[in-house]
């Protein structure tokens, strides 16, 4: 997704926040309901990618321990330096 | 919410299989790109109206500032730390591990690069450990939300400007869009070279 993609979300980000910014007058707007129904189309389509990658799946009984050690271990340091740099810096 | 996010994603796991294993009643591409693109640049859309109508929130984030900027690269430090001490925990190439951790979630990058620069088994293992990742970051987050601010961005890696971006800010309030996203942006934006980088020393 390194492409011009990633270009239209910044793009469509900085948008969403200027338009929220110039309605700041105006009655809170409730989007609850309607960012929820994306996120399950949202999610539906990742699991889609997910059961379509024959790749991936026939790779998962094979490699999936050494998969599993590795990427935990990298969460596991993740969350450890992300905390300690968040008081390092003051992060709120 | 969790509830129904799991099942998204298994109702989504199921048709995607069965339409390329068994019946093709759509091209894949719609739904992995196209319907998938289309409803993140309107989530994203819809996220930013909230975050900008939201004065608390602008107030914390002008009181954070660029110091925000040390989530992205703390979660690179920690992840490729992670994969040395994975190498060497399973007995295994220590930088195939770390390769491997420098996908920080983003798989259908990892897999591929990993694969072409350390081979086949690596590239499998880059594919199936950052699927984990989100796949984990994604499940566990009414755990990790609890944990602390930033640990569901921490858990999340490069995917947090994207796949699990939605979720994050849905489960940690509109305050988190920036963290996420700009964390993740960053990551992703670095994946591709610490993969690079990292697959050289071997």
């Amino acid at each position: 997704m390194l492409d011009l993609t990633m270009l239209y979300f910044v793009m469509v980000l900085i948008a969403g926040i200027a338009s929220g910014y110039a309605l700041r007058r105006r009655k809170k707007l409730d989007f609850s309901k309607v960012a929820f129904g994306i996120i399950m189309v949202l999610i539906f389509s990742l699991g889609f990618s997910m059961g379509s990658n024959g790749e991936l799946l026939s790779s998962l009984p094979r490699v999936g321990l050494e998969a599993f050690v590795i990427m935990l271990l990298a969460v596991a340091f993740s969350v450890v330096l992300v905390k300690a740099a968040g008081k390092l810096v003051k992060l709120g | 919410m969790i509830k129904y996010i799991l099942l998204a994603l298994l109702l989504g796991s199921v048709a995607g299989y069965l339409n390329s294993n068994w019946a093709t009643v759509i091209d894949g591409k719609w739904v992995s790109n196209y319907a998938f693109n289309a409803s993140l640049l309107l989530l994203l859309f819809v996220m930013g109206v909230q975050l900008g109508m939201d004065r608390e929130a602008a107030a914390k984030m002008r009181r954070t500032g660029l110091r925000i900027l040390v989530v992205p690269f703390a979660v690179a430090s920690g992840s490729i730390f992670g994969g040395l001490l994975a190498g060497f925990v399973l007995g295994k190439s220590v930088v195939g591990a770390m390769a491997v951790s420098a996908g920080y979630g983003w798989y259908t990058l990892a897999g591929p690069l990993v694969g072409q620069l350390l081979g086949g088994q690596w590239g499998a293992i880059g594919f199936v450990a950052n699927f984990l990742r989100e796949l984990l970051t994604v499940i566990t987050l009414p755990l990790t939300r609890k944990a602390g601010k930033n640990v569901p961005v921490a858990f999340g890696g490069a995917t947090t400007m994207d796949t699990t971006l939605p979720v994050i800010v849905r489960y940690c309030g509109p305050e988190a869009l920036i963290t996420a996203f700009s964390s993740g942006f960053v990551l992703s934006v670095l994946a591709p070279f610490s993969i690079m980088a990292l697959a050289t020393l071997g």
